[in-house]
């Protein structure tokens, strides 16, 4: 099959002759990456039309290689590959006009084809030591697409490589334990419940890496770091759209063909889920810096995907599915549009910025749907996928295990949660686009065509999604599996009805505003007893929610969130260093206790083999 | 062929010889020779490699064996010493080559070179030794001759590294010389393969074990016995410390220890036991020591420990499995892993080492702290050095992932579960260090203005270059074609232990 060959290794090769050309051609870099990724785009759509079944590449240079070139296409690699084609072909145009030469990333469009290579090559592969060499450069390549020149970008770049390197490690062992199991590297074979106690610390070693590679709790917190510091195509690209991807890939291959859970794992995984979804949105509410709040957000709705993948039920698993297509839409639709107004304004702060939506009405239109959809609001796309889990959920709630039981934590949690999103997005929305625009700002215009485009496709994709997910959508995309022949997936949501409704709504609004004539108004001042209106009376948009922070409850957890007490990157640098000091006090340069060692340790060896 | 034998140490041994006469007369003498004689080296390990198989032995003098008792010294060349010879020689080369600008800082610089050929000549003797008085020899050669070059550039620090190294090394040669007088007293015997085929057991073995395993593990620098490493590597000349860390500790320790315990003595359960919770425990300390450091060669230093560690592990878990009579497959996929790790680990550690002396000699410094930012002004050495840290961490596409996934997948295999946990949460600790040297060297805002930068010259950016590729190109030896040609033969020598008495007296 040639079209594998193609799809995996061609980015990866242009890649890295990409290398061999100067920084100075960056546009002609740009346009190359562009080609190969819409070429690889039109592949996966074959891929996506293609029929399922192992498939072996064969590799005329090292034919030995092709052993390890085993790859599984099947219903959920398919859906992978889809809309990482998708993703590969936006970015890249998005990149084009986003990167600049000098300022970026060095090398940046070379790692940006190595990224979508080694990206489709973990989607498909069907041997482990090819998706786990897969798997790790994307770690290397996340590393490689943020420019560490400053202090503080340096220490996200290597906390972030720290623990996806890590986690990466800990996959290794994960695989190891399996391969104890099976006998075989082959991943589409027998599967396990989680009983034995190898099996169970095979699925947490390979929980450990899905989630530190999709951003969930407690191995999230590299991803408000990345993002708050990489360049928006960047975290686009890997943190928002195929991490999550590929995170919740391998997450849902572990549920769903190595391991059969028992009740204590889907306890385990439902709690990650729910406190996933809670807490980060906590963290976001607080956040002035736009792309951190992102950030957050993107941790967040992980937990959605953690919840409805934990069900196990054909609906919980196509509705964490669905929420990972559509998270992956508006989260990285979401960093395009930041990344345009970083690009136009220079400012990453919500407090500095305000009325954007006059002079960038595309960008404005753009992050107003991400908005909706990712708050859940009908008849978005993010409202379907959410309406599904909380479905998924109850459900899931006439089973008798204990998680079963505690259902209405769950469904508690998440509506919470989305509640909790959609307030923090009327604070982005309205701190950056609505309100009075500041004069050092009225000179900024709309970003050009090769910014916006993919922002109002992806934007399109999301109300497509959220108007025909029950009639085209979910039909197409989840049809393998538990999902193949189950015809309840879609509910009771008729949402063409629904939309229609809300349509002529606004469209008899519009006509009675016309008929109003309202040529014929005048223009005042508003009125606040009298005082002038004056810019200092506008709230900052930070502090929407400073109330919540204040409150006892949580302004202790706040505060140590803010010491990074949850972090487990510090919480691992700590013990780490704690015991660096011990041994440090033990090296302590003076020969004779160097002498004593030797001895003592030979002393020991013969004490305990004589 | 094996008329070709000698050469390995007549080869450096007359070089360093030639420099010390005709290097005082000829400009450039010594350099141009000793770089010569490595690639001549190289050559030659490469071509034994290539084309000849299974076990040679050369009896120098050619002295026949008196009925069953051997006379002669007896020169072995088998699998394991093939791969070492090689790594030697071919890191030497590089480093040499590296020491053509380095060392033009020095006074001395044709002392440098001698003392760096006998370095070779002791090392490549010890390898190709038939017994166990030869191998004390030319391990003192080497040592003595990195005890010099620890102390070369004679500022107080490096005067008092190489005091601690000298004291802490006489007295592994002190035990190991103990050692041998002990054997011959008891059999009469210093031949390796004379010694295996005589049925000698009970405590005075495990007494002599004991004395060989302590000798040679303060060579190599096992936990306890690591203590002079950290001093003596990070104070030598850049070059030398990328030959200390990256092949000598190998060869005139781990080979060593490796080469007496799998050919001369018995398998036993307990040395294996022993030699694998010394190699996790120095894997341990060995990172969490280097994860406060802020000298980076130092830093580096304790790295080698804890890489050690892991080599030693993927070799003693072999080396279990054998002596319990376990899964032969096994045992070999863990030798396997070993021995590609001690391949590895010369190389990226070899190239970390000489980025750290091409930061000091562009900067002055090597204190993490006070540098940053070079990236922008040094995108060579920031390439390799990125390129051989994450070798070391273990992250694909570099040769580092591909040995340490075959440790910990043997080492599950082999049922050593909290073994293979500790690889693994000791990767991590390597990724966290190498992150920060990387954050702290080459990324962040600069902590100086750099007044005092010095250009690379093309010599040392040239072998970090080679070193970098290597790094890559190394990836390759998991492919059985390749591994079968230049590491298989090492494991085979290991496994089939037996097989090296049958033919060296036989």
């Amino acid at each position: 099959m040639v079209i594998f060959q193609m799809l995996i290794f061609f980015p990866i090769v242009i890649g890295i002759i990409l290398f061999l050309l100067p920084e100075a051609l960056i546009k002609i870099k740009g346009i190359i990456a562009l080609l190969v990724s819409g070429y690889g785009a039109w592949l996966a759509f074959n891929t996506f039309n293609s029929t399922s079944g192992l498939y072996h590449v064969q590799c005329t240079l090292a034919p030995q290689l092709s052993k390890y070139l085993q790859l599984n296409v099947d219903g959920l690699a398919k859906l992978i590959v889809l809309f990482i084609g998708l993703f590969g072909f936006l970015y890249a145009l998005y990149s084009l006009a986003y990167i600049r030469k000098g300022k970026s990333v060095c090398g940046y469009f070379s790692w940006f084809l190595i990224t979508l290579g080694s990206a489709l090559g973990a989607a498909l592969a069907d041997h482990f030591l090819f998706f786990v060499f897969c798997w790790g450069l994307l770690g290397l390549t996340l590393y490689k697409l943020i420019k560490g020149d400053d202090d503080e970008s340096a220490s996200a770049a290597k906390k972030t490589l720290i623990l996806i390197g890590g986690s990466d490690s800990v996959l290794i062992l994960g695989i190891a334990f399996l391969y104890k199991m099976t006998g075989s590297w082959i991943m589409s074979g027998s599967s396990f419940t989680t009983s034995s106690a190898l099996a169970n610390a095979a699925f947490l070693c390979l929980l450990v890496a899905a989630l530190t590679k999709a951003g969930a709790i407690p191995f999230h917190t590299w991803v408000p770091d990345y993002v708050k510091h990489a360049p928006a195509s960047s975290s686009a690209f890997l943190p928002a759209s195929l991490d999550k991807l590929l995170g919740i890939y391998l997450l849902a291959r572990i549920t769903m063909n190595f391991f059969r859970l028992t009740g204590w794992a889907t306890l385990l995984l439902l709690i990650i889920g729910s406190l996933t979804i809670i807490c980060a949105v906590m963290m976001a509410l607080l956040q002035h810096n736009y792309k951190k709040l992102l950030g957050y957000h993107a941790v967040s709705q992980v937990g959605y995907m953690v919840t409805g993948l934990a069900l196990g039920t054909p609906l919980g698993i196509a509705a964490g599915l669905f929420h990972m297509v559509n998270n992956a839409l508006y989260k990285g639709g979401l960093f395009l549009t930041a990344g345009s107004i970083e690009k136009q304004t220079g400012i990453d702060d919500i407090d500095e910025l305000g009325g954007l939506s006059r002079v960038m009405p595309l960008t404005f239109f753009a992050a107003l749907v991400f908005a909706i959809s990712i708050s859940g609001i009908p008849p978005f796309n993010g409202f379907y996928s959410k309406w599904m889990i909380y479905r998924g959920i109850i459900d899931f709630g006439s089973g008798s295990g204990l998680a079963n039981k505690l259902w209405i934590v769950w469904l508690a949690l998440a509506v919470i949660g989305s509640a909790l999103t959609l307030a923090s997005f009327i604070k982005l929305i309205s701190g950056i686009f609505l309100g009075r625009l500041r004069e050092n700002l009225s000179k900024i215009r709309e970003v050009g065509f090769a910014m916006w485009f993919p922002q109002l496709v992806l934007a399109a994709i999301c109300i497509f999604f959220g108007l025909f997910a029950a009639k085209a959508v979910i039909p197409v995309l989840f049809n393998f599996g538990a999902m193949a022949d189950n015809s309840n997936l879609a509910g009771l949501w008729e949402s063409p009805q629904v939309s229609l409704l809300i349509l002529v709504t606004i469209l008899l609004g519009v006509i009675i505003y016309l008929m109003g004539n309202p040529k014929k108004h005048r223009i005042s001042d508003s009125f606040i007893g009298g005082e002038k209106v004056q810019n200092e009376l506008n709230f900052l948009p930070s502090d929407y929610y400073k109330t919540i922070a204040e409150l006892k409850l949580f302004s202790f957890f706040y505060k140590w969130a803010e010491k990074k007490r949850f972090d487990i990157y510090h919480i691992g640098k700590s013990i780490v260093l704690a015991c660096y000091s011990v041994g440090s006090k033990c090296h302590s340069g003076i020969l004779s206790t160097y002498l004593v060692w030797v001895v003592a340790g030979m002393a020991i060896i013969i004490l305990i083999l004589v | 062929m094996n008329a070709m034998i000698p050469l390995f140490v007549i080869v450096p041994l007359a070089a360093a010889f030639f420099m010390a006469i005709l290097g005082r007369f000829i400009k450039n003498f010594s350099k141009i020779l000793l770089n010569l004689e490595l690639l001549f080296l190289s050559y030659l390990a490469l071509h034994f490699i290539l084309n000849t198989q299974g076990i040679l032995a050369y009896r120098v003098g050619g002295f026949e064996n008196a009925g069953d008792i051997p006379i002669a010294i007896y020169l072995v060349l088998d699998g394991l010493s093939r791969l070492i010879l090689l790594v030697i020689s071919l890191i030497g080369l590089l480093a040499a080559f590296y020491s053509t600008s380095y060392t033009r800082q020095f006074t001395q610089e044709r002392k440098y070179y001698i003392l760096f050929s006998l370095m070779i000549a002791g090392m490549n003797g010890l390898v190709i030794s038939g017994d166990i008085f030869n191998i004390f020899v030319f391990l003192e050669i080497a040592a003595i001759a990195s005890y010099a070059l620890v102390a070369f550039g004679i500022e107080k620090q490096q005067l008092e590294a190489s005091f601690k190294y000298q004291v802490l090394g006489g007295m592994a040669s002190l035990i190991i010389l103990l050692g041998i007088g002990f054997l011959y007293w008891q059999t009469g015997t210093l031949n390796i393969a004379d010694f295996s085929r005589l049925p000698v057991s009970g405590p005075f073995v495990k007494l002599l074990a004991i004395f060989f395993l302590v000798g040679f593990g303060l060579k190599a620098a096992i936990f306890p016995f690591h203590s002079w490493l950290p001093d003596a590597h990070s104070s030598a000349p850049s070059p030398i410390s990328a030959m200390l860390s990256g092949v000598l500790i190998k060869a005139i320790g781990i080979y060593a220890i490796f080469r007496i315990f799998f050919s001369m003595f018995a398998l036993s359960y307990e040395i294996a036991m022993v030699i694998t919770v010394l190699g996790t425990l120095s894997m341990i300390v060995g990172g969490l020591m280097a994860i406060g450091q802020w000298d980076i060669k130092r830093m580096l230093a304790f790295s080698s420990i804890s890489q050690m560690g892991y080599v030693i592990v993927g070799i003693g878990i072999g080396m279990i499995l054998l002596a319990t009579g376990g899964s032969k497959v096994i045992a070999g996929f863990s030798i396997f892993g070993g021995l590609f790790h001690l391949v590895n680990h010369s190389v990226f550690k070899g190239l970390l080492f000489l980025n750290a002396g091409a930061v000091e000699y562009a900067t002055g410094t090597r204190d993490m702290r006070q540098l940053g930012g070079l990236a922008e002004k040094m995108p060579l050495t920031a390439s390799t050095s990125l390129t051989a840290s994450l070798a070391i961490s273990g992250v694909p596409p570099f040769n580092g992932f591909f040995s340490k996934l075959i440790i910990i997948v043997a080492a599950v295999s082999a049922h050593f579960y909290w073994l293979a946990f500790i690889a693994v949460v000791v990767s991590i600790i390597t990724i966290s260090y190498f992150m920060k040297m990387q954050k702290y060297v080459f990324f962040n805002t600069p902590q100086t203005d750099y007044k005092n930068f010095r250009a690379i010259p093309l010599p040392m950016n040239l072998s970090m270059i080679i070193l970098a590729l290597l790094c890559l190109l190394l990836s390759l030896l998991v492919l059985p074609q390749i591994r079968d040609i230049f590491i298989t033969p090492a494991v085979d020598a290991l496994i089939n232990s037996l097989q090296y008495t049958a033919v060296v007296i036989g």
